[in-house]
């Protein structure tokens, strides 16, 4: 196996166990818990983050290399609280709440609110399909798919 | 990508931030979005993310087909 091969798998092990984290936890891990999980330093893991990132498979805090975002859950608390098996998960927008259930393969209630007026608003997944929404209401993707990475914060 | 109650909504939000109209649709779509990208385990060694080409298949396999969603020039 060649450096380049064992730095792809040990990235491919880091987001194994990112997602992992994030999928049993709630949140994905900081460098140090990964570090300890899968016995190496934190260095490491933080230059496999750096290589995500470059990857566009996660995004870093700014001004640190700890993991804000690992699609389609959130580091960070924001309005987008997805509720699964008695536990939260953040995401980072709409489409990434809906995802959370998809990841997860299980029943979710997502909890938002308007982003005009900020009433609060529901959905509901159950045996994989959408339950429940308010009628009449809209995802609003603001920036073109060409344009999303451009400031995938703000999209 | 915000939620909102209407499409009213999505115009006063627009017009509040100056932010230009992007494209809007019934959460039900999203939902149906959120299927087809998220359906494949991360944590999978051999998963990578998708090429432009295959992101734009899977939004043209569910009908977002306008330049909104190109990504390849």
């Amino acid at each position: 196996m060649t450096e380049t091969d064992e730095q792809a798998a040990f990235d491919a092990e880091v987001r194994r166990y990112v997602y992992e984290h994030a999928m049993t936890e709630g949140v994905p891990p900081q460098s140090a818990v990964a570090a300890a999980a899968l016995s190496c330093s934190t260095d490491e893991v933080r230059a496999a983050f750096r290589r995500l990132a470059d990857a566009r498979v996660l995004v870093l805090q700014e001004g640190g290399g700890e993991i804000l975002m690992a699609a389609p859950f959130s580091a960070v608390p924001t309005p987008f609280v997805v509720r699964s098996g008695g536990r939260a998960y953040f995401a980072p927008c709409a489409w990434d709440a809906l995802g959370v259930p998809v990841v997860l393969g299980r029943d979710a209630e997502v909890e938002a609110s308007c982003g005009c007026c900020g009433t609060r608003m529901s959905l509901r997944v159950e045996g994989g399909v959408l339950v429940e929404s308010e009628p009449g209401s809209v995802v609003h993707f603001a920036l073109p798919a060409a344009r999303w990475w451009e400031n995938v914060v703000f999209t | 990508m915000l939620l909102f109650r209407s499409e009213e909504h999505v115009e006063r939000w627009c017009a509040q931030w100056r932010m230009p109209r992007g494209e809007s649709f019934p959460v039900e779509r999203c939902w149906r979005l959120a299927l087809a990208w998220f359906g494949a385990d991360r944590r999978e060694p051999l998963w990578r993310r998708r090429t432009a080409e295959e992101c734009e298949a899977v939004f043209a396999s569910l009908d977002f087909t306008s330049p909104f969603w190109r990504m390849t020039r």
